[in-house]
């Protein structure tokens, strides 16, 4: 699907505890790829003036959702659309997953980093793919039904902080415990602490395809302003941006040394 | 895109001729090619590129960006692939395109400025430069040239001397007195100016307290900015005989039409961008219909408008409970 700006129709809106799930409709959004993001313009309200990035959570022959979580501003006057509102949109944006022939892999989520993998998950199911999805998440009750809609469609397995949902611990504990054979790829997106530990654990595991999506304070959404940039793993330093070059990377691609000081500063 | 007949949109500085008055600010249009999918950038009046240093420049940490109340602060810190590969790949891209091109160029001594300068004249593929006076010295232990007008005025004199076509200083907004500065730089041979660069600022997270810049401190652009910018121009204009490109938070057809009454021959679009790709067609189309309902036929008819004013006394209505407005 080639990006576009376009205005889009709220068609649908579902409360999952802290998330609401936004379905707008979108023609040729099928095109969309897992892993892409729209950049949706959050309207004016109390100054808010930037666009925000939200993953692509599922898309169908017309329509397209993402997970709006209350976070700020922005999120605020979005996750407070109604039915019949008009969205003003961009995209879909960014470089997807890539995703081979006949592998067997491991999603990992963090959080809201739930959308894109769920919709990279119902895409694998649709190549008939198999795909293990993995969702941790702080308290086990921040996302409603939503856990028990996924578990009816996908292979699930849940772990929450407070141990009220699935095991307790996070979602690399649930890696850890994933003992499935046969898996060659892995596929990673949730807050960056997650990551971190993520990547730390996996990296000698032996999975040939390791690919996280990352997030950035986000401008312009095409390339153009360098705002929303990742400390980039070649020699001399310098930065990838994550609208364009991103938001997924191949796990080696990314600086995880300045990615943990960044945090840690 | 109809054409008007009796309807002059276009502007001339400096010896350039500009099909329309609307620009791109530096550093929200990449080197053009970014938006080309979301635009055709030949519509534009004329581009100015994201600046240009003599060495790639990987930019600074992140986070670069926050929002805040009709406004953005940024801190990205120059991040460019240097001047070679910029001659090499993105200048003649954008000549090819055929529209006017100023090129902004960023140093850290005054060296580097007047070799990136002179070598993007030397290259003839650019219609006129951009000085971002807006960077550390980093031979007067990192102090902004625009902090001190003597040593932005030594420094535009040096480019001027190596460089054939026009140049065009940018302003900072922050100045104990822009018009001083705007004399120093014409007196130093500068052709024109733009004005104004991003504001200095920054912003808290009082959760942590820290900045939320990892640079602690950035520019602020948007609306919030455009007031500002419009008393730059207006004052500016009253003191310098050099054109003016007003920029600063232009968020519609109307902050345009104003900052050129304020005295900008030309007007850059900036952030907006990053919201509306487009969005200078808009105000191209905008302008266009503002004129005709005034009966104005040439948009230099518009440059400075406000200034002509015999009395200069608030205009408008009050959008209060008396007017039943807003």
């Amino acid at each position: 699907m080639e990006p576009a700006r376009f205005e889009a129709i709220v068609v649908g809106k579902r409360f999952h505890g802290y998330a609401t799930e936004l379905l707008v409709e979108a023609p040729n959004a099928a095109g969309a790829v897992p892993g892409q993001f729209m950049h949706i313009k959050c309207d004016g309200r109390d100054g808010v003036i930037m666009r925000r990035p939200y993953s692509v959570f599922d898309a169908a022959e017309n329509t397209i959702s993402f997970l709006v979580k209350d976070v700020g501003r922005g999120s605020a006057w979005l996750s407070a659309r109604k039915t019949g509102d008009i969205l003003d949109l961009m995209g879909p944006l960014g470089r997807g997953f890539a995703v081979g022939d006949g592998q067997r892999s491991i999603l990992v989520a963090g959080g809201t980093g739930i959308a894109p993998l769920h919709f990279l998950a119902g895409c694998m199911k649709e190549r008939g793919l198999c795909a293990f999805l993995l969702w941790g998440m702080e308290g086990g009750d921040e996302y409603g039904e939503l856990p028990n809609i996924i578990a009816d469609r996908f292979d699930l397995r849940l772990s929450s902080m407070d141990g009220k949902r699935g095991i307790r611990g996070s979602a690399v504990d649930l890696l850890e415990a994933c003992r499935e054979e046969g898996c060659t790829a892995l596929y990673a997106c949730g807050p960056r602490p997650m990551l971190l530990s993520l990547t730390d654990r996996a990296r000698d595991m032996g999975f040939t395809l390791f690919q996280v999506s990352l997030e950035e304070r986000m401008a312009c959404g095409v390339g153009a302003c360098r705002g929303c940039v990742i400390p980039c793993s070649t020699p001399t330093g310098g930065y990838l941006s994550a609208c364009r070059d991103g938001p997924v990377f191949d796990e080696g691609e990314v600086d995880w040394r300045r990615i943990r000081e960044s945090i840690s500063a | 895109m109809a054409e008007d007949k009796g309807i002059d949109i276009g502007v001339e500085l400096t010896g350039i001729r500009l099909k329309n008055p609307v620009m791109v600010c530096s550093g929200t249009y990449g080197v053009g090619r970014e938006y080309s999918d979301w635009m055709d950038p030949r519509e534009l009046g004329a581009l100015m590129t994201k600046a240009v240093t003599l060495k790639p420049c990987a930019g600074n940490p992140t986070p670069r960006l926050w929002e805040v109340p009709c406004g953005l602060l940024n801190s990205i810190g120059l991040e460019n692939r240097g001047l070679k590969r910029f001659l090499e790949d993105d200048l003649p891209w954008l000549h090819e395109m055929g529209l006017p091109v100023w090129v902004n160029v960023a140093g850290f001594s005054r060296e580097e400025y007047v070799k990136v300068a002179s070598e993007v004249s030397r290259s003839s593929l650019a219609a006129a430069l951009e000085l971002n006076i807006s960077c550390p010295n980093v031979e007067k232990g990192g102090m902004y040239f625009s902090n001190n007008p003597r040593d932005a005025a030594m420094l535009v004199s040096s480019v001027r001397e190596m460089v054939d076509i026009p140049l065009y200083v940018k302003l900072s907004p922050r100045s104990s007195d822009i018009k001083e500065m705007a004399i120093m730089m014409q007196e130093a041979g500068a052709d024109g100016l733009s004005m104004v660069n991003t504001f200095p600022a920054m912003a808290l997270d009082i959760e942590t307290a820290r900045p939320r810049l990892a640079n602690v401190t950035g520019g602020l652009s948007g609306p919030a900015l455009h007031p500002i910018a419009v008393m730059a121009v207006w004052e500016v204009a009253g003191a310098v005989d050099l054109p003016i490109i007003g920029m600063g938070g232009i968020w519609s057809w109307r902050d345009a039409v104003e900052m050129m009454m304020a005295g900008a021959v030309a007007v850059a679009v900036g952030t907006l961008n990053f919201v509306e790709p487009g969005a200078p067609l808009g105000i191209i189309d905008g302008m266009r219909g503002f004129m005709r309902r005034k009966g104005i036929e040439k948009a230099e008819q518009l440059v400075g408008m406000a200034r002509r004013m015999e009395v200069p006394r608030p205009g408008g209505e009050y959008e209060g409970k008396d007017n039943a407005g807003g």
